[in-house]
């Protein structure tokens, strides 16, 4: 896969992911149920009291990790910007292990947004990852991607 | 200069252009291999920050078996008797029913008594409604029970016919209440047969022989199941779920949108109450 592709890819997904953080936080600043498929679960899991961190509504938690991965993957390519990106994705992902956990056994009820964001979260620590390891990548056609040494 | 002269400075050349590529060549393959070194340890590095940071939220949160239960007869405990005595005062209760038989509306509260979110409503928007409602006789609240929290299946019937055999003195309230307010970090194994001793112990009033031999009531057992099929019929699968209705008639699910916040609990009632 070119940077290119990788980028646009990785983009996309931060996109889809913040779109969801911000339903979430609109929902817990409105105090209206989020549109869930499973019940109650959804209400459940956004009004327990594992939906704030020291008085922060997880959701805009989210929502400012998701601007913070975009803007890592939107800044001009390097190894600093690929660093940030791994390093905003790794956060972003073990933040929703947490959450997961809490989820499954602390509240037993499963929000369907907090999966659609965790399994996000995973594809986009996976892409990063590779992304930062595989450095400047040249591809067999040549140099791909917007390559800015630094 | 002769021919053979020019072509051996030619090879020359060549050979000095060869090393030249080999040794940039290996330049460039150390500098690869050293990069990629940084890049791993940068990895680590990064992951190492991520764990240390999740397990101190796991640990400031209340992770990893961190909240024991409430000591019997420490301050703590007095303290919740204090509490549950002074919400429960003066209100008839029969068996797992709190409020007057003649309450207009009955909400049926499924929980499980290791659930850390029924505790959540339990001491957040449920005083507020006794106060309310059920001491003013407009509602009454049936305490129904289903395993979600508690693994053990055995362990979950035990402590729930317990509190259930604290209902044949009119006395289940106080005992669920207690559970909940002294409840510990869920799947530490802290409901034991002492604690649950220790939990009748703090409800005033409660003659504890009589509780004893209640706990063999086969009928308790059979309550259990016959709440498991209702929460299986309303399609409840977590706790708290809540089921409300005019007493006597048919029930809906309450739909809330806060646990700690009484404010849909308390729509649904009045539209109850105004039905």
């Amino acid at each position: 896969m070119s940077s290119r592709a990788l980028r646009i890819t990785m983009i996309a997904l931060a996109a889809i992911g913040l779109c969801i953080a911000v339903y979430l936080t609109y929902v817990h600043y409105a105090g209206i149920k989020p549109a869930c498929t499973a019940g109650e679960s959804c209400t459940k899991v956004q009004t327990s009291i594992y939906s704030k961190l020291a008085g922060v509504p997880v959701a805009l938690m989210g929502l400012i990790g998701y601007v913070a991965i975009l803007g890592s993957l939107l800044a001009p390519e390097g190894e600093r910007s690929r660093f940030a990106t791994l390093a905003l994705t790794l956060a972003g992902f073990g933040f929703s292990a947490y959450l997961t956990y809490r989820e499954l056994y602390s509240i037993h009820a499963i929000c369907e947004w907090c999966v659609s964001s965790a399994i996000i979260l995973t594809i986009l620590v996976c892409l990063a990852t590779w992304r930062f390891l595989r450095g400047e990548h040249v591809s067999s056609t040549g140099l791909s991607g917007t390559l800015v040494s630094e | 200069m002769s021919q053979v002269e020019g072509q051996d400075d030619l090879t020359r050349k060549q050979r000095r252009e060869q090393a030249r590529a080999q040794r940039k060549a290996l330049e460039e393959a150390q500098a690869a291999k050293s990069a990629q070194r940084k890049r791993l340890i940068q990895l680590g590095g990064a992951i190492g920050v991520v764990v240390v940071i999740i397990a101190i939220i796991l640990l400031a949160t209340g992770g990893g078996g961190s909240k024991p239960a409430v000591a019997p007869k420490s301050p703590a405990a007095n303290q919740a008797t204090t509490e549950v005595t002074s919400l429960l005062q003066g209100i008839p209760q029969s068996a797992d029913t709190l409020g007057k038989a003649s309450a207009p509306v009955t909400l049926q509260y499924f929980g499980d008594l290791e659930c850390p979110v029924c505790r959540e409503f339990t001491l957040g928007a449920l005083p507020t409604l006794i106060n309310k409602y059920v001491r003013a006789g407009k509602l009454k609240i049936e305490y129904r029970s289903l395993e979600t929290a508690t693994r053990e299946p055995e362990t979950f019937r035990t402590q729930q016919i317990a509190a259930l055999a604290a209902g044949k003195q009119n006395l289940m309230w106080h005992y669920v209440e207690l559970f909940y307010h002294e409840q510990g970090e869920e799947s530490s194994g802290y409901v034991t047969e002492s604690y649950l001793q220790g939990l009748a112990s703090q409800v005033p009033g409660l003659n504890l022989s009589s509780w004893s031999s209640a706990r063999n009531d086969p009928a308790f057992a059979t309550q259990v199941t016959t709440d498991a099929q209702a929460a299986n019929q309303a399609g409840f699968n977590g706790t708290p779920s809540f089921l409300i209705g005019k007493t006597g008639g048919s029930t809906q699910k309450l739909e809330y949108s806060s646990l700690t916040d009484p404010s849909s609990f308390e729509a649904a009632i009045e539209k109850q109450l105004k039905a």
